[in-house]
């Protein structure tokens, strides 16, 4: 078992095969290469990245495609040889959530890949005009259209 | 900083695995192709740099920041705010 220390959640205890390592951290946090993937208490959507060696690092993330309907990601295939993927379909995908004066947004441009059976992640930029920042709709009473 | 002057089809080394190509010149649009191990990733700077000052915003924000998303409806069409 490896002993976090998180500014967020307290001490944690985590088996080793729940770290993912980032050979090349995520973008502009190159430092940070292991991380774990931690569920937020308050909701089943959301998780949490925490890098394992800095307590006050942690980045929220989810699954775009809860979110966003129409998302679909296109992305370089060199981009992802690291990643080590037998088929594109074991990917996990996430997108960082971000924050903005009018509320949540999701960095659509940067995903986060995961490859679950090697534990790898790698931050990739996404080709096509992809925004940084996504803003969602929040909910509304339900309209039907007639 | 180094500066070399390279044509149309003329390369550069970095290392012995890094290969920078002039591809094409038009005007003041350069088209480079680059030849780089896939474990080094290559960026358009001011691309890095958003993504980069992105990362570090939302490794500011606490649970209470997102909460809302617990309201928000799943599967939407959201609204890009990049301008």
């Amino acid at each position: 078992m490896l002993r976090i220390a998180t500014s967020r959640f307290g001490a944690l205890e985590l088996a080793a095969e729940e770290i993912w390592n980032f050979p090349q951290g995520l973008i502009g946090l190159e430092g940070h290469r292991a991380w774990a993937l931690l569920g937020d208490a308050a909701g089943e959507d959301l998780a949490w990245l925490q890098a394992t060696s800095h307590p006050e690092l942690a980045l929220p993330v989810v699954s775009p495609r809860r979110f966003v309907r129409d998302f679909r990601l296109r992305v370089a295939p060199s981009e992802l040889v690291p990643l080590r993927l037998g088929r594109w379909e074991d990917a996990l995908v996430l997108v960082i959530v971000g924050r903005t004066a009018e509320g949540v947004t999701l960095n659509l441009k940067a995903p986060v890949i995961l490859n679950p059976a090697a534990r790898l992640g790698r931050q990739v930029v996404a080709g096509g005009d992809q925004p940084l920042r996504h803003g969602l709709t929040h909910a509304e009473p339900t309209r039907r259209a007639a | 900083m180094l500066v070399l002057s390279r044509q149309r089809d003329e390369s550069i080394m970095i290392g012995d695995n890094i290969v920078i190509t002039i591809v094409d010149i038009r005007g003041d649009k350069v088209r480079l192709g680059i030849n780089a191990p896939t474990e080094i990733p290559v960026h358009r700077q001011e691309v890095y740099e958003a993504i980069q000052r992105e990362n570090l915003r939302s490794a500011q924000l606490d649970p209470k920041d997102v909460q809302t998303l617990g309201r928000v409806r799943p599967g939407g069409r959201g609204r890009d705010q990049d301008g």
